[in-house]
């Protein structure tokens, strides 16, 4: 639709002599400013109607006359960007499965576009390589995945069509492997290209732009892609086992009737806490267990399996040790006599 | 290279059609739009070229030429051209300034450097050049039969 407006005004302010400058030195004289990438902008499809007016006096009277319009019809830019939204690595541990990690994918293009999706959980330079289970789209918006609710995406049925300078949230769900240990990091990578096209910026697809113009590779090439990282958080523990001997005659024989002191000390390294850490020991055969010796960090523990962390079994003697942050130790003593 | 500078014959005749209420339509007006395209040379220095805009995405920097020219057989005097701004192109300024500006739809008019903007908080700020709703030259000289020029403003696509 053609707008025409016809203005009227007449001189208000000081006259100047006519322009005579010729288009070339206009040229010249312009300042050259470099196009920034402008998210979105105005829409693709948009008609830009120019027309001019003159008023002027003639002997025989005002005149109001018009000029021709000129309409240029904005093309449509394909951009996009991605990028990882999480707040940092995202903690697994091994054979850990529904790891999430989240991007965000926007349009800096000025029409609604559709973007292919792609995972890549193979990159190099990192030390494992998580299977990738599905990608899965922020249906209900909310920045938080939600089994069941949010889409998985399928490449080619379900693109997201995001409109100018709109974001899409993405979820890549991904397994990791059983073998892996503590630190290790994976980069997992999300990729979307639009698929109208993509190419070097300025590559043009005829006719192929939204409301009918043409569609024009902008600065992004079209495509993006931003990693995100996996981190292996393990724990990992060591028992050793000492004994220390203190036979009838103040010696340290293993003879009959000497008592045997063994020292069990379960160390966790690694990185977060062991949880419910419990460390069993069973009484060595031809041995006997003196009642009442068992100790947990020198604590004195009874034999009864009741609430107290210490248990005699009849066959071995067990400690419930409980959540034992990494880096630290737990040491669990008894003693037997040799009859 | 720069693309001569057709004038649309066929949109004047449509004009002097249209105008034909008045005795005469002593005056041509014209209006052309150019896109400026930077090119690297091989040296990598740039060329600045115009061309018909084929291809124009946000950005783009357009250049608006309004040619005139008295084809009548008076003179016409007090002449003054108005060019309302498209909605979707930001003022990039002139080549001479010798330009007059509104902000406001064409209400209130002057240099860009007197005029300011209403704000939400009730106080006023310098006009800028996105602030440029309507562009208007006015020729002092009166136009004698035959003579023409042009007048040209650039913008950029928002």
């Amino acid at each position: 639709m053609k707008t025409r407006k016809l203005l009227r005004h007449r001189l208000d302010t000081g006259r100047h002599s006519i322009a005579t400058a010729l288009l070339t030195s206009c040229i010249l004289a312009a300042t050259l400013s470099a196009n920034p990438a402008h998210a979105a902008g105005t829409l693709a499809g948009t008609d830009i109607q120019n027309i001019a007016s003159a008023t002027f006096d003639t002997a025989g009277g005002p005149v109001t006359i018009q000029s021709n319009t000129v309409v240029i019809k904005v093309d449509e830019l394909l951009d996009v960007t991605v990028a990882s939204t999480d707040p940092g690595d995202v903690t697994t541990s091994p054979g850990a499965t529904g790891n999430v990690q989240t991007f965000r994918i926007t349009n800096t293009g000025n029409g609604d576009e559709a973007f292919g999706l792609t995972a890549n959980v193979a990159n190099g330079g990192d030390d494992f390589d998580p299977t990738l289970q599905q990608i899965v789209i922020d249906t209900n918006n909310n920045g938080v995945f939600d089994a069941g609710v949010d889409t998985v995406y399928t490449s080619g049925v379900n693109d997201p069509v995001i409109a100018p300078d709109q974001s899409v949230t993405v979820f890549v769900i991904t397994t990791t492997p059983a073998g892996v240990v503590d630190t290790n990091r994976a980069n997992v990578s999300l990729n979307a290209v639009a698929r109208t096209g993509t190419g070097t910026p300025g590559t043009s697809f005829a006719g192929a732009g939204q409301g009918g113009g043409n569609a024009v590779v902008g600065s992004t090439t079209a495509q993006a892609t931003a990693n995100g990282f996996l981190a292996v958080r393990a724990t990992s523990v060591v028992l050793l086992k000492s004994a220390t001997i203190l036979d009838p005659f103040g010696g340290n024989r293993p003879v009959p009737g000497a008592v045997v002191t063994y020292s069990l000390v379960a160390t966790v390294s690694g990185t977060g806490t062991m949880n419910n850490l419990v460390i069993t020991d069973p009484i060595p055969v031809g041995s006997q267990y003196q009642t009442g010796t068992i100790t947990l960090e020198a604590a004195a523990l009874t034999d009864a399996a009741d609430a107290d962390a210490g248990a005699f079994t009849g066959t071995s003697i067990t400690v419930a040790a409980g959540n034992v942050p990494a880096g630290q130790t737990r040491t669990v003593t008894f003693r037997v006599l040799i009859p | 290279m720069m693309k001569s500078l057709k004038t649309n014959f066929t949109a004047l005749l449509a004009l002097t059609g249209a105008s034909s209420a008045f005795a005469a339509t002593p005056l041509q007006l014209t209006s052309d739009v150019y896109v400026e395209r930077q090119t690297e040379r091989a040296d990598g220095t740039k060329k600045v070229t115009l061309e018909k805009p084929t291809l124009v995405t946000p950005g783009d920097s357009l250049v608006f030429v309004v040619k005139y020219k008295n084809v009548g057989t008076e003179t016409a005097s007090n002449f003054v051209v108005t060019n309302p701004l498209p909605a979707a192109v930001k003022f990039d300024g002139t080549s001479d300034g010798l330009e007059i500006v509104s902000v406001d739809g064409g209400k209130n008019w002057g240099i860009l450097g007197n005029l300011r903007v209403a704000k939400a908080d009730g106080t006023t700020r310098p006009a800028l050049r996105s602030d440029v709703t309507h562009l208007k030259w006015n020729l002092n000289q009166p136009l004698t039969v035959g003579a023409e020029g042009k007048l040209i403003f650039r913008g950029v696509v928002k």
